[in-house]
């Protein structure tokens, strides 16, 4: 019997064949965190947008962002997660620098991390995409 | 603008169904034709669908189209789908509310429809991913319960509310569900139950959340020489209002407590209608989890900032209180077919304010306000009242 899918692919396709913030993936597979920085009226922004929401401008420059920040607000999940995905999972809010970025963290036992924990980048490399392009996202771990 | 009514509802029974996508417009469509004696389906001038993902959960788009043929309305003014996530019912309900206030339209129905449940249940976990950002958010495994649960924590920091006042939350709903029976879950729940039941996302435990559910809804909105016309019990909509403070996490105001949004839209109802929250006999809020009917109870006025826990275990929100919060059930108790959800909340309130809602009726019920969010930051209120 042949067994049809019925979920798709839950990652984004970050390639420069589909996305043209592929930079940020980029800097990513490398370590480093960057976003967008608008060349109209300097604004960076968190995500890396393509439109800046200030001035209305479409042009950028990519900026490191600082690889370290802290706990904002996390929360636990344990159950009801999406296919592909397991508990017990942290999600969270870090803040870095002036930005809040959500994220999950890895590498932690969940009942240790608390709020104002300092953390760091540690992009993970999820499943490649259909054209067998690697993809990251940006995690965190504590620091 | 013209005056519009609702005049007619119906639901179908919520829950994991034994259905297909159109088989539960059907039943809602039956169970609200049948609410108003003096209206066939070809009566009707336009159809508003509000359902979020059928291209996930029945592969299937052209949504209104499918309705209307299924129902045998013939739409000649209006028809359309709505899509605001969880919020879409209500969206759809606003805008036959504004065809028909500006003389575009007279007699609409609005349908909500979802069939969420799938052979695999991590499948329809995965669907509700869409709601949020695909590509910083849903990537990493969100769905709605950490983003509610971040806002518990907070207001748990900052107001002291505890782990037992979102469990009071949940025994309230589950008790007002066990008294309809279209509601999802019927037998009730005890505060050991909830507090015992297993761990979703901290502080969230599973009765202080919301089901992945099936089901349908119907209202029809009529302008007022159609809605004189058809009944003598008329409910009105006095007020609506919108507002957004963003769509990702990270977009909304830095402390999750606080739902700036919601009191925006609150208070341009409010003010539409000439009303205020004392004014308000029934409630419909969305309790996608009890933290969220915990700060709408604040944000809509019904009690001052920080003090919904309190509200709720002093029972300012039951029978006998000041408002009748969530009498069907709420999310919790009805379940949650997302776009369903809306429209179900505006036939309770109908209902209710007809006097015609049987064992959850609230004793001379004559102002009720339905609010409907689609995120945390996403809000819609709508205020009702009898003639």
């Amino acid at each position: 019997m042949k067994t049809y899918f019925r979920a798709t692919d839950p990652y984004p396709l970050e390639a420069s064949d589909w996305n043209k913030l592929h930079g940020f993936y980029d800097a990513l597979a490398a370590g480093r965190l960057v976003s967008t920085r608008c060349d109209g009226c300097g604004h960076v922004a968190w995500p890396p947008r393509g439109f800046c929401p200030e001035c209305a401008s479409d042009r950028y420059t990519w900026v490191d962002l600082p690889a370290e920040g802290r706990i904002h607000g996390f929360t636990v999940q344990h159950a009801g997660l999406p296919a592909g995905f397991t508990g017990a999972r942290v999600f969270a809010i870090v803040k870095v620098d002036t930005h809040r970025i959500f994220s999950v963290i890895i590498d932690a036992d969940p009942s240790t991390v608390s709020i104002g924990q300092r953390v760091t980048l540690a992009p993970i490399r999820v499943d490649d995409d259909p054209k067998g392009n690697a993809r990251w996202l940006p995690a965190f771990r504590p620091a | 603008m013209r005056k519009v009514a609702l005049v007619g509802a119906g639901v179908s029974k919520f829950g994991v169904r034994k259905a297909t996508y159109r088989d539960l417009i059907w039943e809602a469509g039956k169970a609200c034709f049948d609410s108003v004696p003096g209206v066939r389906p070809k009566d009707l001038d336009g159809l508003v669908v509000g359902s979020v993902m059928p291209e996930r959960t029945a592969f299937q788009s052209h949504i209104s189209s499918l309705a209307a043929e299924a129902l045998g309305i013939r739409p000649s003014t209006l028809s359309a789908r709505t899509e605001h996530m969880c919020a879409s019912g209500t969206v759809g309900i606003r805008y036959a509310y504004a065809f028909i206030a500006a003389g575009l339209a007279d007699l609409v129905m609005v349908l909500g429809v979802e069939k969420l449940n799938q052979p695999q249940g991590e499948e329809a976990i995965l669907n509700m991913g869409t709601g949020v950002d695909r590509e910083w958010e849903a990537a990493f495994g969100l769905t709605a319960p950490p983003c509610f649960a971040l806002a518990a924590q907070r207001h748990m920091a900052e107001y002291g509310t505890t782990e037992q006042h979102f469990g009071l939350v949940g025994v309230k709903n589950h008790t007002h569900a066990s008294k309809n029976p279209n509601a999802h879950f019927q037998k009730g729940a005890t505060l050991d139950q909830v507090l015992g039941s297993r761990m979703i996302a901290s502080p969230l435990r599973l009765f202080m959340c919301s089901p992945i559910t099936d089901g349908a809804a119907a209202v029809i909105v009529a302008s007022e020489e159609r809605a004189r016309a058809l009944t003598d019990r008329p409910v009105w909509i006095r007020g609506t209002g919108q507002a957004l403070d963003g769509f990702q996490l990270t977009s909304l105001h830095e402390d999750y407590a606080h739902w700036p949004a919601l009191k925006r839209a609150g208070e341009a109802a409010y003010r539409m209608a000439g009303l205020e929250p004392k004014d308000v006999d029934v409630a419909e809020v969305h309790d996608c989890f009890a933290i969220a009917e915990i700060i709408a109870y604040e944000e809509l006025g019904f009690c001052k900032k920080g003090e919904g826990g309190a509200f709720v275990e002093a029972g300012r929100s039951d029978y006998g209180g000041d408002v009748v919060v969530n009498p069907r059930g709420g999310l919790m108790g009805c379940g949650h077919p997302l776009g369903a959800t809306g429209v179900a909340q505006a036939a309770e309130v109908w209902a209710q304010l007809r006097g015609e809602a049987g064992a959850r009726q609230v004793p001379d019920a004559a102002v009720g306000v339905t609010h409907n969010n689609s995120g945390m930051g996403e809000h819609v209120v709508m205020i009702y009242g009898r003639e």
